[in-house]
């Protein structure tokens, strides 16, 4: 049986590399045909801003790689509705085109779901 | 039962390097297999024959060398995070002409889908950020 | 049950507390590495439900004294603790 696998995206976009590593390790994992299931959780949601413009940093926008998971088959991203909250942002602020956002309100019970949880 | 672990952290820079190095010994001490070591983002610099730590201190590396030696580890590192942080094999050095390679005995060069193998055919799967 | 092992300290980082917004009634929590300083606070009443581990080794290097109620294992325990959970959730940063 196949395992259920998780990726638990923790981190903001741009302060640091594992954002996107994370993200490529998905889709690393998508062309493998084993997407993971993706969970945004705490500074994690930032990641999923529709607004973002990185090119004055000097970065390559993170949202293209969210916006990939669609095409590999990823038809629902799951977004910690407490994570939204505390940060102001709406769900509605986010947009991956081609995918559903799912808002889950007990993310532990979510968690336990998974037998990997792959931390980024 | 069957275990894969994830580096990101340096060795010499943060404790979480020398915390999975015991992590893998303490489990294969217990005879549990360890099917690979992937080392993702800064973690890469396990992989580097340069580092050069004062005599009086652990050497992280010469330690994932040693265990590799004496079970067959699959050291793995991660080819794309590693040519970002400048840790190259002698074909990856050739093929991007850069001046040296540094990629350390034991240890190989792979791509993202040996983490997802990884992940796919152990029974656990601990992450050392 | 979920195994969360966090290694950052709760005063420099928010590691500890997304772990616990997470926790389940059976979970189980390790501290490792900077996660140890923990212990010297107070460990939230929310973890209380599940066991709360820490490395002693880890413990012993930053000289903090491990109380009654946390349970101190090498690192063959966590080796075990391991073996019996699944999923292993690492919050680090």
């Amino acid at each position: 049986m196949a395992k259920h696998i998780l990726a638990l995206c923790r981190q903001a976009p741009y302060g640091n590399a594992l954002a996107r590593e994370g993200l490529e390790a998905v889709l690393a994992a998508a062309a493998m045909e084993q997407t993971p299931e993706l969970l945004f959780l705490r500074d994690g949601v930032f990641q999923l801003l529709g607004s973002q413009e990185p090119a004055s940093i000097e970065q390559k926008s993170l949202l293209r790689n969210l916006q990939a998971l669609p095409m590999f088959g990823v038809e629902t991203i799951h977004v910690c509705e407490s994570s939204l909250r505390e940060r102001g942002i709406d769900a509605k602020q986010l947009e991956i085109p081609g995918a559903e956002i799912e808002l889950v309100a007990d993310t532990g019970e979510f968690i336990r779901g998974f037998d990997t949880v792959l931390s980024f | 039962m069957k275990f894969s672990l994830v580096v990101y952290g340096a060795p010499h820079a943060s404790q979480s390097a020398a915390t999975a190095l015991r992590f893998a010994r303490a489990l294969l001490a217990q005879g549990h297999q360890l099917y690979r070591v992937f080392f993702y983002g800064d973690g890469v610099h396990n992989g580097s024959a340069l580092s050069a730590p004062p005599q009086d201190e652990a050497d992280t590396i010469c330690g994932w060398q040693a265990l590799q030696r004496a079970h067959g580890l699959d050291l793995v590192v991660c080819i794309a995070a590693a040519q970002r942080r400048g840790l190259l094999s002698e074909s990856e050095a050739r093929r991007l002409e850069k001046p040296a390679a540094n990629l350390a005995d034991g240890f190989e060069l792979a791509g993202l889908g040996q983490l997802t193998d990884a992940t796919a055919n152990s029974d656990r799967v601990v992450t050392f950020g | 049950m979920t195994l969360h092992i966090v290694s950052k300290s709760p005063f420099s980082s928010n590691a500890l507390a997304d772990c616990v917004g997470t926790f389940g009634d059976d979970d189980a929590l390790l501290l490792i590495e900077d996660g140890i300083y923990a212990l010297s606070g107070d460990i939230p009443e929310s973890l209380a439900a599940g066991p709360v581990y820490c490395l002693e080794a880890d413990a012993e290097a930053r000289g903090l004294q491990i109380p009654e109620n946390i349970r101190a294992i090498d690192d063959a325990g966590w080796v075990s603790l391991c073996a019996e959970h699944k999923p292993i959730v690492s919050w680090f940063r």
